[in-house]
């Protein structure tokens, strides 16, 4: 189904995939805190990787930002729906869902931030209803679920 | 003779007892307040932004910002829905109540006016049996006119009452969902940031905020649990909206085929 013809429900698929993205991206984030905090104890032991005060809060901004275009697109099904996006809604659910999966999976700090930055700017322009500032974005999050994917088989 | 007018009292008796489904029907008009959770749900949705602001980056607060315009434009929408579903279970709860059809007032002005004959030999004994009487015919024919007039509003008011109660319910699902989101970015912050208030010099700090903490967690578990009962009152209320309208009277032949019940409504319908 095209975004064209987005009824409330389908809006609110996208809202729930980008809220449990942002579920995982705060799972990550406090994972790294602990590590960060055993660190600085003394007993650091490998796993998750360590964040710093100022790397957790950009990622909690970006997990924050994440919530708020859920929130936008919950608003949006609940009185008007988006217009010509000319991206399909199952494509960006499946991409949404795979990046989701591979911020479980990431261990670089950089790799996380680059991540959850390409998946915010998705939803910011299915948010806005903005396709023109969709394929930049969409581009980018492919190139690098594609790069990991490479990576991981390697 | 005796024996006939016991009968035929009898059967009056019968026909003006309270009709069970005008008693339904006032017993669901009396539930109609129950819907006003919706209406603070609905405000809370709205005020989102003023909750969170504190716990926002400037960023953030930017963005909210136009979220926060986008839920105040849509927030009288959902306030006319309530009022709406409100409004039809009032004026039904009038219609199957008891001062709508009610003779009473005129038996007694009659009875008033009989009396003021002097010269008919009718004592006041008279007048009151006969006015009794009079009273017994009325409120059965208009038990039964009563009846009917209820019948046609459930029947003209069930579908858009059902698409009322159904959007209320879709809108509460979003507010939940909306409520989610907003508690996670509180709590998150928290989260986020407690760990890093632990030097010894900021132990009021972490104090503060550990209790702050908790009386958030408790604000947000009691409001989601107010979003799930809001729901299951309009779910009770659909229902039993839909168990009356199942238990109307046919139609007449003429226009025997009984109004197709919309797929998505006709939930839970029997054929």
């Amino acid at each position: 189904m095209s975004l064209t013809a987005a009824l409330p429900h389908d809006l609110e698929t996208l809202a729930d995939s980008l809220s449990a993205s942002a579920d995982e991206l705060h799972q990550r984030i406090m994972r790294g805190i602990r590590q960060q905090q055993r660190l600085e104890g003394g007993n650091g032991q490998g796993g998750a990787m360590p964040l710093t005060h100022g790397a957790a809060q950009a990622l909690f901004e970006n997990e924050v930002a994440l919530r708020q275009q859920a929130n936008s697109l919950y608003v949006d099904a609940a009185s008007h729906s988006l217009e010509g996006m000319g991206v399909t809604v199952p494509e960006l659910l499946r991409l949404a869902a795979e990046a989701r999966d591979t911020i479980r999976r990431i261990d670089r700090v950089k790799e996380l931030a680059g991540l959850s930055a390409d998946l915010l700017a998705v939803a910011a322009a299915i948010v806005a209803a903005r396709p023109e500032h969709l394929a930049a974005p969409l581009e980018s999050l492919k190139k690098q679920l594609a790069a990991r994917h490479a990576r991981e088989s390697a | 003779m005796k024996r006939y007018l016991c009968i035929l009292l009898c059967l009056l008796l019968a026909a003006c007892a309270s009709n069970p489904r005008l008693q339904e029907v006032r017993a669901l008009a009396d539930d109609a307040p129950k819907l006003a959770t919706f209406n603070d749900l609905s405000q809370r949705f709205r005020d989102t932004f003023q909750r969170e602001q504190p716990y926002l980056s400037a960023a953030a607060i930017q963005r909210e910002q136009a979220i926060d315009r986008k839920r105040h434009e849509a927030y009288p929408d959902f306030i006319a829905l309530q009022a709406a579903a409100t409004t039809y279970l009032r004026a039904l709860g009038a219609m199957a109540g008891g001062t709508t059809f009610n003779y009473g007032e005129q038996v007694k002005q009659m009875s008033a006016s009989i009396k003021a004959w002097p010269d008919t030999g009718l004592t006041d004994r008279h007048v009151n049996a006969y006015a009794g009487l009079v009273r017994l015919l009325l409120r059965a024919a208009t038990a039964r006119e009563q009846d009917k007039a209820v019948q046609a509003m459930l029947r003209e008011g069930y579908e858009p009452m059902q698409g009322t109660l159904d959007a209320m319910h879709t809108l509460l699902r979003y507010f939940n969902k909306n409520h989610d989101n907003e508690q996670r970015i509180v709590l998150g912050m928290l989260d986020v940031e407690i760990p890093y208030a632990d030097a010894p010099r900021e132990r009021l700090l972490a104090a503060l905020a550990r209790s702050h903490q908790q009386e958030k967690l408790r604000e947000y578990r009691l409001l989601g649990l107010r979003h799930t009962l809001a729901a299951q009152h309009i779910d009770a209320l659909r229902e039993r909206h839909a168990a009356l309208y199942r238990g109307l009277d046919p139609l007449p032949a003429v226009e025997a085929a009984p109004p197709a019940i919309p797929s998505a409504i006709a939930k839970g319908a029997q054929p």
